[in-house]
């Protein structure tokens, strides 16, 4: 049930919203805001202190929504994503995917989900398979893939079942009804709280999502020496699908930016040799044909992205939010700060075992070495899942509404 | 690169199932607004392709 507010309320709330909202698109612009703006990915952190278990936000995503909400009221910040645990396991059970461990179920109630990767023999994507994704990608995925990682859809050609036809019924509604719930959350959050959604839409680098979900890391490693030319087929032919659905979820207001989560571009799983050859090219088109439309990339560069800088010093200027996981923040703002607004970099591991006092102290490191001319926002390194201390978040958001005002 | 731009010879451009070059071959003649029935067709055609690679990309 939303919270009633009066006619005073509201209007402080959309004041407040409106003055996040322009904090946060102009240090994402790479521009001098007011005071450094806060946005923090705060994923299994939100059942924590909101007091669901991981079982529950990921089960039922209007209590994930309403975790997202509590945080959001009761923390200064500038914005959120509506859902940073994002996976909605009831919907996985509901068709019957194979490659997740959902809370509750294969795993503690307590622990987040997890992403399965079958052995090498049995990839969902076939080493002899690339032929025909590269053909048809979106045949490829439905009439292969689809009944590969799903216990109930069957493959073409064998008698259609029962459990089958539901799952595409129910797996299609379900799917438009939490997709909307965004819509409703969003505006929940800006009247509620006067909080901004922080992306809208989603990208995948071409070499991610096939390692991710189709052949496995340890099946592309191979590849890229067995079969490198159909390795870097499929990427070209997943390009144009990549790209459809990230602008098909952006923002139309042009505000805030699209989310790309990478996972296996960085050192050690690819060398910077094959980053460039693999991992680099279809996804520079791809934000850079973004860019001409004018949405922004929130680069989401999970891991140790440093030896890759030189690369990602060719995008356009502005186009990405280069958000800093375990690299060096201070490298990167002298390698590409001029470039790019910067987030992250405050180290997880302090947030879950450090003191408030270390936390203040990093944030002030932080906040001083990179933030002087505009374009940062603070955030942890990476998503914050259930081991971050409420204290040391607080000591976060107070620092940097401290030492943060220009 | 632009999303419009897929390979001449993909069977299925970014956005689409069933193409309607291909659904139109199985209609009678469209007396009425066949630019109509073409949009609609496109329009629920594309739900079947946000599922897919939703299923891809996001779950």
């Amino acid at each position: 049930m939303a919270t009633e507010t009066t006619p005073n309320q509201a209007d402080r709330m959309e004041q407040l919203y409106a003055q996040r909202l322009k904090r946060y698109v102009t240090a994402m612009r790479n521009e001098k805001p007011d005071c450094v703006p806060i946005r923090p990915f705060v994923a299994e952190f939100t059942a924590k202190y909101a007091g669901y278990t991981s079982q529950e936000v990921s089960y039922d995503y209007e209590k994930a929504f309403a975790a997202a909400r509590r945080c959001a009221a009761d923390f200064d910040w500038d914005a959120v994503v509506g859902n940073m645990v994002y996976g909605w396991m009831a919907l996985v059970k509901a068709i019957g995917l194979r490659y997740y461990a959902v809370p509750g179920i294969e795993i503690p109630p307590h622990s987040a989900f997890q992403y399965l990767e079958p052995p090498e023999d049995q990839a969902w994507m076939r080493e002899d398979e690339y032929d025909l994704l590269i053909e048809d990608p979106t045949g490829y995925l439905f009439n292969v893939w689809l009944p590969r990682v799903s216990d109930d859809v069957v493959p073409i050609g064998q008698p259609a079942t029962f459990r089958n036809n539901l799952s595409f019924l129910k797996g299609g509604m379900a799917m438009l009804q939490y997709f909307m719930g965004f819509g409703t959350q969003a505006e929940r959050l800006r009247k509620e709280s006067g909080t901004v959604s922080a992306i809208s839409g989603i990208l995948k680098a071409p070499f991610d999502i096939i390692a991710d979900k189709l052949r496995g890391y340890k099946g592309l490693c191979m590849d890229m020496y067995r079969q490198p030319k159909k390795v870097l087929a499929a990427c070209e032919a997943m390009m144009p699908h990549l790209l459809h659905v990230a602008l098909s979820g952006a923002d139309p207001a042009n505000n805030v930016p699209i989310g790309l989560w990478m996972h296996r571009g960085c050192v050690p799983f690819l060398s910077p040799a094959q980053f460039e050859r693999f991992y680099w090219p279809t996804l520079k088109q791809i934000i850079e044909a973004i860019w001409a439309r004018g949405h922004q990339v929130l680069f989401y560069a999970e891991g140790e992205w440093n030896p890759n800088l030189k690369y990602i010093a060719q995008l356009p200027e502005r186009s990405i939010i280069y958000h800093v996981d375990r690299g060096d923040v201070f490298e990167v703002h002298r390698a590409v700060g001029h470039k790019f607004c910067l987030s992250g970099g405050i180290p997880n591991d302090l947030l879950a075992f450090g003191t408030p006092e270390e936390v203040r102290a990093c944030c002030k490191k932080v906040i001083d070495g990179v933030a002087r001319d505009g374009g940062y926002i603070m955030d942890a390194s990476a998503i914050m899942q259930d081991d971050t201390r409420v204290e040391n978040l607080r000591a976060m958001t107070e620092a940097t509404r401290e030492h943060g005002v220009y | 690169m632009s999303d419009k731009q897929a390979k001449p010879q993909a069977k299925r451009p970014p956005g689409t199932c069933v193409p309607w070059e291909e659904k139109v071959k199985e209609l009678p003649p469209i007396s009425g607004d066949k630019e109509l029935v073409e949009r609609l067709w496109k329009d629920i055609d594309a739900l079947g392709y946000v599922y897919i690679w939703q299923c891809l990309l996001s779950f």
